[in-house]
C-alpha cells in the first residue's frame, strides 16, 4: 500500500489512527484461531464512527485494496486475520453504550462494546441480555452478530440473532444504511437484518446495533452431573429434553479431558473430577419454591438416566464457580494445547450420541488426542483434536486433515451442519461443499457480488476457493 | 466432638451499595445468601465430622429470610441449625451481636467444643464479632487460620497468615478460630442433601425465648454508630512499556527489582 493512500486514511481516521509499524500491526495479524498462519496487514485503521468507515471503504475500493473489520479478534475461525494483508478496520475504539431505553426494552450499542458490559449494564437495570458467548468477557458485540455467535443460552434463548432487532451497516462501497429498529416485528421486505447478522464481515461493517433486553429470569440454578462414561451422558440429553417438561437455559457437556484442562487452567476442581463427563444443566424460575421443585424433578431423572450424582448450586457464588470452570476449557486448550483444532459441528440432538461416537474412531484411527466439550442440549459440540507431542507437524496437517474430512462427512450424514456458531472464516472454506451444493454457494456468492462488486471485504473468508481440490487426500 | 459454626446472612452481591445520607447498607432487591466465607468455616467443620465423627451445629442471628440460607447448610450436611431472630435484634452492632449469640448458647446449653467462624462478613467487613463471641464465653481465639492442621483429644494445631508470616498454633479446646478462605473449598449440595434439608426443621429463638432483654440488645444494646461512611480512592502509577520500547521496559524491571528490599522491613 503506498504512501499516497495511508496519507488519505490518515486525512480521515486522524494521524495516530492509522498504524503502519510492525510492532503495532503484528496483534492484527491473527486471532484465536490455532490451525490459521498469522498475515501481516499493511495498515491498521481504527475508526471512530460510521462517516469514517464509510470514507475508509470508498478509498479501499477505489484502490481495490482488502479491507478485514475487526472486533476483538478472539473469533475461532480466521474471520479477522487479513489473509490478503491491506487494511484491517479495528472497530475496537466504536465501544460506546449509546442508548439505554428501558421503557422500549432495548439498548443501542456501537460494535467494539465487549459483550459483558452489556450483560452486566442490563442486569443493574433489572433486566437481561441474552446474548453469552463463553468469550463474552473479551469478544465484541460487533464481532458476535458477524458472527451470530452462540454460547451457553442458546438452548432456551437462541443465538445473538434473536437478540438484534436493528442495525447501521456500511455497505462495502460505503453507503450507510439501516435496517430494522426498536420493533418487535417488522416484515418491510426481505429479513435484511439476518442477511447480515452471521455474514461474518464479508457483506458490510456493522457500526450500530439494537439489541433486545428482557426481564432478568429471578431465580436459577446449575446442576452439576458427573457421568461414568460417555454413552450414558450424550444419550439421556434427547431424553431430558423431551421427556421432562423443563426446558434448560443449557446443558452443557464436558468430558474428562477437557475437565482436566480446565482445571489445570484455574487450578480449581470440580467434584468427581474423574468421572468420564459432566453435564451442566441450567434452569430458570420465576420463585425460590419453584425453582426447587424443578431441580428436584429434573435431578431425579438425570439420577434414574444414570447419573452418578446430582450436583446443585443455587447461588450466584458456587453457579458463577461452575460457569467459570466450564467457560475456562476452550482458554485452557490454547494454552495448554496450542496445537489443536476445535471444531463446531452441530446435529440434530437425537444424533449426539452417533456424532461423539464417532469422534473417538476418527481420531484413533488417526493418531491424534480428541476432547469433547459444548452446547450439547444444541447439539452443538467443540470436537477438539489435538496434536500428540511425539508427532511432527507434517503429520499433524495431514492427520488434521483427515480428521475434519471425516468428522464432516458424518456430520453430513446426519444432516447437521460443519459450524453452529464460530463460523467458516478461512478455516473451514474449503470444506463448505460437503454440506452445500454448487446452487446453493453460488446463491450465497451472487449475494456477495451484489453488495461487494469489487470483493474487497473479508475477500477470501467463506467460500471456497475455487482452484481448491482438498478431497484428494 | 462438637462443632459451633457462626454463619451470617449477606446480600448476594459483589457490590456493597451504602445510603450516603445514613451510611446503612442498601440491601433492598438483593436475594440473600450466607456470607461466603463463613461456607469455609462451615466445610472445614463437614471435613473434621467426616474425619471425626464431629456434631455441627451452625447459629445465625438474623431476619426470618436466613431460614431458607440455614436450611443450605443443613442441605451441605449440619446436624443442626439455630436462628435467633426478633425485632429487637434489629440494628445489632457487633457489640450487641456477639452478646446475643454468646448469650444463646449459654441459655439454650448449646455445646460446643471447637467454634468457626468466617473471617468477616462480606458485607459489614467489621471481623470483630467471633472475636467478641469469643471473649464473652472466656475461649481463646485464634484469627486468620489459613490451613487446619491436625485435631486431637484436647487441642487443636492451626496456621495462620499475617501480613508478613505464617504461625502455628497448638492451642486447647473450647477454642474459636476464625478461618480464611484457604482453609478448605466449600462444597456443592447434592440432590439428596437438598431434598432431606427440606423436610428438617430450623430452630428459632425470639428474644423472649432466650430471656433477654430488650435494652441490652438491638439498636439500644449497642454502643457503636457508623457516623460516616465514604469511599477512599486507590490509585497506582502504571507505566506501559510495548512495542519498540519493551527493551527499555525490562531494563526498567530488573532495575526495581534490583533495588527491592521486601515488603517486611526488618
Ligand atoms: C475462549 C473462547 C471462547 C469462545 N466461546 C464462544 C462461544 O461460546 N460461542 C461462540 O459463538 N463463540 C465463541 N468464541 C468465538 C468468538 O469469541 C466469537 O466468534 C465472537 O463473536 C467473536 O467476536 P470478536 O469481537 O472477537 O470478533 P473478531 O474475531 O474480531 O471477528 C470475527 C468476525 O467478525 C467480523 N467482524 C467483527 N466485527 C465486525 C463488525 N463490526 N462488522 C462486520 N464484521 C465484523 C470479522 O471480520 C471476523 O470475520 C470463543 C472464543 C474464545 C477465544
Amino acid at each position: 500500500m503506498n504512501e499516497t493512500i495511508i496519507k488519505r486514511l490518515r486525512s480521515i481516521v486522524g494521524y495516530e489512527n492509522v498504524k503502519t509499524d510492525y510492532d503495532e500491526v503484528e496483534r492484527y495479524s491473527k486471532d484465536e484461531t490455532s490451525s490459521v498462519e498469522p498475515s501481516l496487514p499493511s495498515a491498521v485503521v481504527f475508526v471512530t464512527n460510521a462517516q469514517q468507515v464509510s470514507e475508509v471503504l470508498k478509498v479501499a475500493n477505489q484502490h481495490k485494496i482488502p479491507v478485514t473489520p475487526r472486533g476483538a479478534g478472539t473469533g475461532l475461525s480466521g474471520g479477522a486475520i487479513p489473509t490478503k494483508g491491506g487494511i484491517v478496520l479495528s472497530l475496537e475504539r466504536m465501544n460506546h453504550i449509546l442508548e439505554l431505553d428501558l421503557e422500549n426494552m432495548v439498548v443501542v450499542v456501537e460494535p467494539g462494546v465487549i459483550t459483558d458490559e452489556i450483560q452486566k449494564l442490563a442486569e443493574e437495570h433489572g433486566f437481561f441480555y441474552a446474548g453469552d458467548p463463553a468469550s463474552s468477557e473479551s469478544s465484541s458485540i460487533g464481532g458476535n452478530v458477524a458472527e451470530n455467535a452462540g454460547g451457553v443460552k442458546v438452548l432456551k434463548y437462541g443465538p445473538t440473532a434473536f437478540h438484534v432487532l436493528g442495525l447501521e451497516v456500511v455497505l462495502p462501497t460505503g453507503e450507510i444504511v439501516n435496517f430494522g429498529g426498536k420493533m418487535m416485528k417488522n416484515v418491510m421486505g426481505y429479513d435484511m437484518i439476518r442477511l447480515f447478522i452471521g455474514s461474518e464481515g464479508t457483506l458490510g461493517i456493522i457500526t450500530k446495533i439494537i439489541l433486545r433486553l428482557i426481564p432478568k429470569p429471578k431465580y436459577s440454578a446449575v446442576l452439576l452431573t458427573p457421568f461414568k462414561d460417555m454413552e450414558t451422558a450424550i444419550s439421556c440429553v434427547p431424553k431430558v429434553l423431551c421427556e421432562s417438561g423443563i426446558l434448560p437455559t443449557s446443558i452443557e457437556l464436558m468430558d474428562r479431558f477437557s475437565v482436566e484442562i480446565s482445571s489445570k487452567f484455574l487450578n480449581e476442581s470440580i467434584p468427581q473430577q474423574d468421572a468420564d463427563c459432566h453435564l451442566i444443566f441450567e434452569i430458570e424460575s420465576l420463585d425460590r419454591e419453584s425453582l426447587t421443585r424443578a431441580y428436584i424433578s429434573l435431578g431425579e431423572k438425570l439420577q434414574q438416566l444414570g447419573a452418578l450424582e446430582v450436583y446443585i448450586a443455587d447461588n450466584r457464588h458456587q453457579k458463577m464457580k461452575i460457569w467459570k470452570f466450564r467457560k475456562a476449557i476452550a482458554e485452557g486448550i490454547i494454552a495448554f494445547r496450542p496445537k489443536h483444532c476445535m471444531e463446531d459441528v452441530s446435529v440434530p440432538i437425537k444424533t449426539i450420541p452417533k456424532l461423539i461416537r464417532s469422534t473417538y474412531d476418527i481420531a484413533r484411527k488417526n493418531h491424534v488426542e480428541v476432547l469433547n466439550f459444548g452446547h450439547v442440549g444444541d447439539g452443538n459440540v467443540h470436537v477438539t483434536f489435538l496434536k500428540p507431542e511425539t508427532m511432527s507437524d507434517e503429520l499433524w496437517k495431514k492427520a488434521i486433515h483427515n480428521c475434519l474430512i471425516e468428522l464432516y462427512r458424518v456430520t453430513a450424514d446426519l444432516n447437521g451442519t460443519v459450524s453452529g456458531e464460530h463460523g467458516i472464516g478461512v478455516k473451514r472454506k474449503d470444506y463448505l461443499d460437503i454440506f452445500l451444493t454448487q446452487v446453493e454457494i453460488e446463491t450465497m456468492r451472487k449475494i456477495k457480488q451484489a453488495l461487494d462488486p469489487n470483493n474487497i471485504l473479508n475477500a477470501d473468508k467463506i467460500f471456497p476457493d475455487t482452484s481448491a481440490s482438498v478431497r484428494q487426500i | 466432638m462438637k462443632i459451633l459454626v457462626l454463619a451470617k446472612q449477606v446480600p448476594d452481591t459483589d457490590k456493597v451499595k451504602i445510603d450516603p445520607v445514613t451510611g446503612t447498607m442498601i440491601r433492598e432487591g438483593l436475594d440473600v445468601v450466607i456470607n461466603p466465607l463463613d461456607l469455609h468455616a462451615l466445610e472445614l467443620a463437614l471435613c473434621l465430622k467426616e474425619s471425626h465423627q464431629a456434631l455441627v451445629t451452625v447459629l445465625s442471628m438474623g431476619p426470618m429470610s436466613t431460614e431458607t440460607v440455614l436450611r443450605d447448610t443443613l442441605a451441605l450436611g449440619a446436624d443442626r441449625a439455630i436462628l435467633l431472630t426478633d425485632s429487637a435484634f434489629a440494628g445489632s452492632d457487633t457489640w450487641a451481636t456477639s452478646y446475643t449469640l454468646s448469650e444463646a448458647v449459654k441459655r439454650l446449653n448449646i455445646d460446643y467444643d471447637l467454634v468457626i467462624c468466617g473471617e468477616k462478613a462480606t458485607d459489614g467487613e467489621t471481623g470483630q464479632v467471633g472475636v467478641e463471641f469469643a471473649i464473652l464465653l472466656n475461649i481463646p481465639v485464634i484469627t486468620y487460620v489459613s490451613k487446619f492442621i491436625s485435631l486431637h483429644d484436647d487441642s487443636i494445631v492451626v496456621e495462620r497468615t499475617t501480613e508478613d508470616a505464617y504461625e502455628r498454633w497448638k492451642i486447647k479446646l473450647p477454642a474459636l478460630i476464625s478461618v480464611l478462605r484457604s482453609v478448605s473449598e466449600p462444597r456443592l449440595a447434592t440432590l439428596s442433601g437438598k431434598k432431606q434439608a427440606l423436610s428438617r426443621k430450623v430452630e428459632i429463638y425470639s428474644a423472649k425465648d432466650l430471656g433477654l432483654k430488650a435494652d441490652e440488645l438491638g439498636l439500644s444494646g449497642s454502643p457503636t454508630r457508623v457516623v460516616k461512611v465514604y469511599n477512599t480512592k486507590l490509585s497506582r502509577n502504571c507505566r506501559i512499556y510495548m512495542g519498540k520500547d519493551l527493551n527499555q521496559g525490562v531494563r526498567e524491571v530488573v532495575k526495581l527489582l534490583k533495588n527491592y528490599k521486601g515488603s517486611v522491613q526488618r
